[in-house]
């Protein structure tokens, strides 16, 4: 199946700033997908770039297989949901949301039905005649979300559209963003700076730094195998383990740490002997005991900081001149973990490797 | 009958609940007179700069610099109108005669002896009031005071001008009530002089003094003054050390802002002065209503008032105001 | 911490506001009270109280017609001062658009100007461009005074407007004109609308520009003017009470517009 949204080599660049570099990215429709980065990595700017705001330097954007790259935002059909959402403070919620479909020119009945349509799917028929200011914030989100989508746009835009709610309203958000979509079947295409935000909701994430893709695939691959330090730094806590290749067996290596021998999932890297990898610990991979485990790798640490934080609690353990190891332990557990000296082991499975970037570099 | 009574109902409900949309609009811009006007305009990016830039750009070089510039054209011209018959050339002459004759000298020098003397007194008058407002009176009741500082100002120039004639006149309020008491047997002539014009000026433009000192006065926060007052400072030295040089940036732009108007009144000095107190503006009005139009003579003197006027207000902010702008 | 401050400098300033009140207040109500007087001269004290000067002043047709011609002038110069106010507020608030700073100062220039050099340099202007004296002078002098006015009263409000508001309209379908009228304009809207009641009192108080950009018709401040050099009568205090008390309401009003804007 073609794609919705192709971004075909695209630069952008002001004066010398490079916002966006070599951007190729294919977009299936019906998907949720998210772009996910730190401030200033080139997500908002891609976005704006296929919304029709921002020109690109170089390269093609295509929409529906037709090259959209120098059509005015008016022309595309994609729509934005902007981050403090650009209400139009004069007009009702009904108007607002009809703003979109008066342009095109549907007859009055046909509006009416339309926007019934889309407040009754985020149940706000009871507001149609309020003005945006007589609204929550909440309330405001699903206005905005609806008068993007009244046009029936092929792909519809979400410039963190979140972040301006509280913590418990945005978690609220997330899930009903996700069944608006999943209801709609339209493609969504969501730029967060959260990535618990992107792991809730996205079918694929695309992590970018510096203005290029870091990585591009769904949550599980994204945080389970990430490809690169600054995935596994971006996305979850994480140990990462400086190691230098003993040997290979089958999908597993041998790697030396801190002068330990620890052995670890390969994730499709082929390694080669004396390569210096990382390795990405999860810190739930690694369990905790008073007794030395039987199997896999193994340490004996002392706990140096334990936080609590409600549904379990983060020891960091010294496993030697001072490397931290940040671990997960689940309240039934943390009992007998009332000494000091303790062992950490973790499943060789559950670790992978990653290349070093920078020692390429 | 009945049947189409009921239809007509029904329409009549449906319409009530179903809000009506703007689908006008969508007939507009589709319609081929838009799409080949603005429509097509908007398109390109040199269109949209034409159709935001271009009627602005024209006013403003044709109607606030055209005018200052003709009368400069003007001024530096020997004739104008130009009669059939006669030449007209270059000349500095028209700038010289200002120079040359005291008559036209002096009411230069007392037009801005007034807006000075006027200026300096509603600066004295207005400021403890638009202290007050801004800082002494309660958040609540701060728009109502103002508004009643307002209120008089919502009457021209010529009536609030006629009111001082009726307090000032020889039968006016003041002189009757001062009869009555019996402190004067005669009438004091206090109208078509000096007094009543300098009386009538500031009646004339206090506002324009309050505005500026009201918003920056208010713009200073209040814990300020209480941090001073909780270090020793008195009210004297709150208002000297902070107040004052807080409220820099109103007082310059209000007296910029009163003294140019003062400078530039017309009306006021025509009916409250008396012979002793010409002005310059009646004077280069005599070049343009007088028997015999001299144009060129008016215009250069125009320009001489404007650019010492403009002068002494640069001066006067780079005096008070220079300081702080250095600071930035 | 306000008891920090001793009472005696706020009473002292109290009492002065109340005189600064009394001293503005104090020379418009001697002349709307004498304008009650029934007597054909001006003095002081009122004998006698009548109406009959405002019966006479309503039937004066020359001050009617005055007031036509002040209203239809007003009018005028505020439609086409809030047009062209407007669109050059546009322009200074537009992105991508150098020499802003300029475009302002510019149109800022004729509130900095002087109104009687103003109004000779606008008397040459048209003489140059074989324009009479008239009405339509009149008009175009009024709105060069007014636009300033207007700009910065919709720079005010443009600058607060969100940004993101006409990307919205445009990303929705409309193009930049249409995201202007229905979007900026609207937003606009109850300031703008303070600021052309302002254009017409500004316009109804001129003296200067009409004085030497006018024709034979005469408006309210030169009826007003011609008659007090002429001498003093109650009539003239009859018709001055009544245009004080139309204009201060319009600008209350206004005021009170501007205020519901701001707060919103």
């Amino acid at each position: 199946m073609e794609p919705v949204v192709q971004f075909d080599n695209v630069n952008k660049s002001y004066g010398g700033y490079v916002a966006v570099e070599n951007l190729n990215l294919s977009i299936e429709a019906g998907k949720f997908v998210t772009l996910l980065g730190p401030s200033g990595c080139g997500k908002s700017t891609s976005l704006r770039m296929l919304g029709g705001f921002e020109r690109p330097t170089s390269g093609r954007i295509l929409l529906n297989g037709k090259d959209v790259t120098r059509v005015p935002p008016n022309k595309r059909n994609v729509n934005i949901v902007f981050q403090d959402y650009a209400l139009f403070p004069h007009m009702t919620v009904a108007k607002n949301i009809a703003f979109g479909l008066e342009l095109k020119g549907f007859d009055n009945q046909k509006i009416h039905r339309r926007v019934s349509e889309l407040l009754e799917l985020v149940q706000l028929e009871e507001y149609a005649r309020r003005l945006p200011s007589e609204l929550s914030g909440g309330q405001r989100q699903r206005v905005a979300l609806m008068r993007a989508l009244a046009p029936d746009p092929d792909v519809l835009l979400l410039d963190e559209p979140l972040s301006a709610l509280d913590a418990k309203l945005r978690q609220q958000m997330q899930i009903e963003l996700k069944s608006i979509q999943e209801k709609t079947g339209k493609t969504f295409m969501f730029v967060t700076h959260d990535q618990e935000e992107a792991l809730t909701m996205s079918d694929t994430i695309v992590v970018m730094n510096k203005g290029r893709i870091e990585q591009m695939g769904d949550p599980d691959t994204l945080y389970g195998r990430p490809g690169s330090v600054f995935v596994a730094n971006f996305i979850g806590e994480t140990n990462l383990l400086r190691s230098t290749v003993l040997g290979m067996d089958g999908d597993m290596t041998t790697l030396s740490w801190n002068g330990i021998t620890i052995t670890a999932s390969q994730g499709g890297l082929a390694p080669k002997l004396g390569e210096h990898l990382y390795v990405v610990l999860r810190p739930e991979a690694i369990h905790c005991s008073v007794a030395e485990p039987a199997s896999g790798n193994r340490i004996k640490g002392k706990i140096r900081q334990r936080v609590f934080k409600g549904n379990h609690t983060s020891l960091m353990v010294d496993v030697g001149d001072g490397t931290l190891l940040n671990t997960l332990v689940h309240p039934s557990e943390i009992a007998h973990l009332s000494g000091e000296n303790i062992w950490v082991g973790w499943k060789p499975e559950t670790a992978t490797v990653i290349p070093d970037r920078h020692a390429h570099n | 009958m009945v049947s189409s009574n009921t239809t007509a109902q029904d329409r009549a409900r449906s319409d009530a609940s179903v809000p009506r949309y703007s689908t006008r609009i969508a007939t507009v811009i589709n319609s081929a007179l838009y799409r080949h006007t603005l429509g097509a305009a908007v398109e390109s990016r040199i269109g949209r700069v034409i159709l935001l830039a271009g009627v602005p750009l024209i006013w403003l070089i044709m109607l606030h610099v055209g005018p200052i510039y003709q009368m400069l054209k003007i001024s530096l011209l020997s004739h104008y109108p130009v009669q059939p018959g006669m030449e007209s050339h270059f000349t500095l002459d028209n700038y010289a005669i200002f120079f040359r004759e005291s008559l036209y000298f002096t009411p230069l020098i007392k037009s801005f002896i007034f807006a000075t003397a006027a200026t300096a007194v509603t600066l004295i008058v207005v400021y403890p009031v638009a202290y007050y407002v801004a800082k002494v009176v309660k958040p609540q009741g701060r728009s109502r005071a103002l508004l009643l500082l307002l209120v008089p100002f919502w009457a021209g120039e010529l009536i609030r001008t006629f009111s001082v004639i009726m307090l000032l006149a020889n039968r006016g309020a003041v002189n009757v009530l001062l009869r009555e008491v019996g402190l004067i047997d005669r009438p004091i002539p206090m109208l078509y002089t000096s007094f009543s014009l300098g009386f009538g000026l500031v009646y004339l433009i206090c506002l324009y003094m309050l505005l500026p000192l009201y918003s920056a006065i208010e713009k200073i926060p209040s814990p300020l003054l209480d941090a001073a007052a909780d270090l020793g400072a008195g009210p004297f030295t709150r208002f000297r050390r902070i107040i004052l040089p807080l409220s820099r940036d109103g007082i310059v732009s209000g007296c910029c802002l009163v003294f140019l108007t003062c400078i530039g009144v017309f009306a006021t000095p025509m009916l409250l002065g008396g012979p002793t107190t010409v002005l310059f503006p009646e004077t280069i009005s005599g070049f343009f209503h007088g028997a015999s139009d001299k144009w060129p003579v008016g215009a250069a003197f125009a320009l001489i008032m404007l650019v010492t006027a403009l002068a002494a207000a640069a001066i006067f902010m780079r005096l008070v105001g220079g300081r702080k702008k250095r600071a930035i | 911490m306000r008891a920090m401050f001793s009472d005696a400098p706020r009473v002292t300033l109290a009492a002065f506001y109340w005189a600064f009140i009394l001293y503005l207040l104090l020379p418009l109500t001697l002349m709307m009270a004498m304008s009650f007087k029934d007597a054909n001269f001006v003095a002081f004290p009122i004998g006698d109280w009548t109406f009959d000067w405002y019966g006479e002043v309503m039937q004066d047709k020359q001050f009617l017609e005055a007031c036509l011609y002040s209203i239809m002038i007003a009018a005028a110069t505020t439609l086409a001062a809030t047009i062209l106010g407007v669109w050059i507020s546009m322009l200074i608030v537009a992105e991508g658009i150098r020499g802003q700073v300029i475009i302002f100062a510019l149109a800022c220039l004729p509130a900095v100007v002087p109104g009687m050099i103003s109004a000779i340099s606008l008397r040459i202007f048209i003489s140059t461009i074989d324009m009479p004296t008239g009405t339509a002078a009149i008009i175009l002098g009024h709105t060069v005074h007014a636009v300033p006015f207007v700009v910065v009263m919709a720079l005010t409000r443009l600058r607060s407007m969100p940004g993101n508001l006409v990307d919205a309209a445009r990303d929705l379908g409309a193009d930049s004109v249409v995201a202007f009228f229905r979007v900026t304009l609207p937003y606009l809207g109850p300031a703008l609308f303070g600021g052309m009641i302002f254009c017409v009192l500004l316009s109804i108080d001129d003296f200067v520009r009409t004085f030497f950009l006018g024709g034979y018709r005469l408006t309210l401040p030169m009826l007003i003017f011609a008659k007090v050099q002429g001498g003093m009568s109650p009539e003239i205090n009859a018709m001055a009470t009544l245009v004080l008390v139309v204009t201060a309401a319009v600008g209350l009003y206004a005021e009170h517009l501007t205020r519901r804007a701001r707060t919103r």
